[in-house]
């Protein structure tokens, strides 16, 4: 399968959109351009393969479901995850002769999109570094008082930055991208110990993620038990995530009312204006 | 008396939900989407060049928090530039204290609320939705984030400006600990049913006396293995500090370990 340069072109530009710090905004851009489900869509409409874009970009979507960027450090560059490696994930299955649905084919995918996520990282310090001459500009600016150039250095310089740390590469990578899939293909048979490594480390991947996220929310060991709840919701009686979603919901309810009644038993022995007072929060 | 117009404040939101992180740097992060977001503000309310240099100068300050939940900072920041310019007791210095005292605390919380469990669960979902190829689930997400992020950093925003001080008890205090901690309870679960749902690690090994391996495993807990790892990944992570970086580089090990002893085999050829 071949990538055109019509067709890079426009990955290169939602890579610019995208990234953290993309030109997307945070919300439109990093957060909703930037997620591989998201990504998926995108790029299967850009080459024409909207089943397969999704089924990938789905699968690589786990492996990247918490990406917090805690004091603007990263993990993992989304752009990269996103542009450059859902579109080789494509090709590779494609070329290989897989079925995007099979497990085989998504471990593939989730092994290629964080290795070209990790390697993404470049190219966000390459973006945040080219951001420091803007700025510079932007101080000057505000010296000078000329104030509406802020916007300028905000919203308008930053393409440069993203025109060579963005758009140049996922470019040229994703055009080259068909041609390494084929080396690929020639010199790591399907049935050797490097590809059979590849796919076990996909299959494997998704499980750090999640690990990520829980490392957010679960601070004792207590707290895996409501992890291992929803887990088993799943697992052991096949409910979907919506479902397992209105289950949550139920006893958060019932969480949120012990918290409150706990709340309130030392103000019931206080005086009875402390409750008013509560009633207005 | 002055008062900032709708129009000022409206342009004041657009510049933050659109600039917050548009010219990031490691050096001065969400500082020149603040800058941008004060800008009409602060031309709105002082005529003097001087003036508005002056008040500007206050935002130069390092910046950085989730600039979701952030634009509650930048409401309060207008409501408190407004009391400055009324002549109130209030001076940059003050409103830079506040700035650098809430953007911690927020960004812990905008961290572990909305990036860690609102949009887990919206993909969640999603995930579920496009399972079989549909971009239905992708669609779902993007409505659905969108329209809450729009709104709910315009409430952020407003009641930023129209409460001052008083919106950080919004988000303290011991009823927002108990939505918190709810809603942190339902990211939780739908977070194990994406693990179980979405993670497949089986086995290929064969049993001595016949049999499989994985076989055995799913008669004791089903995906056994999948939690599991997540397990041993998390106890990486949060209990010997390995970062996730390393503890991918550490499952390429394993997995080429697996694969030569035939524990891992993907089954595959062309």
């Amino acid at each position: 399968m071949e990538i055109s340069l019509f067709q890079a072109i426009l990955l290169g530009l939602c890579a610019c959109l995208s990234s953290m710090p993309g030109l997307g905004g945070t919300t439109f851009g990093n957060y909703t351009l930037g997620r591989p489900l998201v990504a998926g869509l995108v790029v299967g409409l850009i080459l024409g393969d909207i089943r397969s874009g999704i089924i990938i970009g789905a699968a690589i979507q786990v492996i990247y479901i918490a990406l917090v960027t805690p004091g603007g450090t990263v993990s993992a560059d989304v752009r990269a995850v996103s542009y450059i490696g859902i579109p080789l994930a494509i090709c590779a299955v494609q070329s290989l002769g897989l079925d995007p649905s099979t497990s085989q084919a998504q471990s593939m995918a989730a092994a290629l999109g964080a290795a070209v996520g990790t390697l993404g990282t470049v190219l966000f310090y390459g973006t945040a570094t080219m951001n420091l001459i803007w700025q510079h500009i932007g101080w000057k600016a505000v010296e000078a008082g000329e104030f509406k150039k802020l916007y300028l250095v905000d919203m308008g310089l930053p393409w440069i930055s993203h025109l060579i740390c963005s758009f140049i590469p996922t470019v040229l990578i994703t055009m080259a991208g068909a041609d390494m899939v084929d080396l690929m293909k020639a010199y790591m048979p399907m049935d050797g110990i490097a590809m059979k490594t590849l796919f076990t480390v996909g299959s494997l991947l998704p499980a750090v993620g999640v690990a990520i996220l829980l490392k957010q929310v679960v601070k004792k060991a207590l707290d895996f038990l409501t992890f291992l709840f929803g887990f088993t919701l799943a697992a052991c009686l096949g409910l979907n995530l919506i479902a397992a979603a209105i289950v949550g919901s139920f006893f958060a309810v019932i969480n949120y009312k012990v918290m409150m009644s706990l709340n309130r038993k030392p103000a019931a022995g206080a005086a009875s204006a402390d409750d008013d007072d509560e009633e207005d929060i | 008396m002055k008062k900032l117009s709708k129009k000022t404040l409206n342009k004041s939101y657009l510049s933050w939900f659109y600039g917050n992180l548009t010219c990031f740097s490691q050096e001065h992060m969400q500082t020149f989407g603040y800058l941008c977001a004060m800008l009409p503000v602060v031309e709105e309310l002082y005529d003097k060049k001087e003036d508005q240099k002056k008040a500007l100068q206050t935002y130069t300050a390092f910046f950085n928090t989730e600039p979701q939940i952030g634009s509650l900072v930048v409401g309060m920041t207008a409501g408190m530039e407004e009391a400055k310019a009324n002549g109130q007791p209030i001076d940059g210095d003050a409103i830079n204290g506040i700035r650098a005292g809430l953007m911690g605390p927020l960004a812990g919380i905008g961290d572990s609320l909305i990036v860690g469990t609102l949009i887990p669960i919206l993909l969640g979902i999603g995930l579920g939705l496009s399972a079989d190829g549909s971009p239905l689930g992708a669609i779902f997400y993007i409505v659905v984030w969108n329209l809450l992020m729009w709104f709910g950093m315009r409430f952020a925003f407003d009641k930023g400006y129209s409460l001052g001080g008083k919106a950080v008890e919004i988000l303290v205090g011991e009823q927002a600990q108990a939505v918190r901690d709810s809603i942190l309870m339902v990211g939780t679960v739908v977070i194990g049913a994406v693990a179980a749902s979405w993670i497949n690690i089986t086995t290929a090994l064969p049993l001595p006396g016949g049999g499989m391996l994985q076989a055995t495993l799913d008669g004791i807990f089903p995906k056994m293995l999948s939690a599991a790892t997540v397990f041993f990944c998390w106890w990486l992570m949060t209990k010997k500090n390995i970062s996730p970086t390393a503890v991918m580089g550490l499952l390429v090990i394993i997995a080429f370990a697996g694969v030569l002893i035939g524990f891992f085999d993907p089954g595959l050829s062309y």
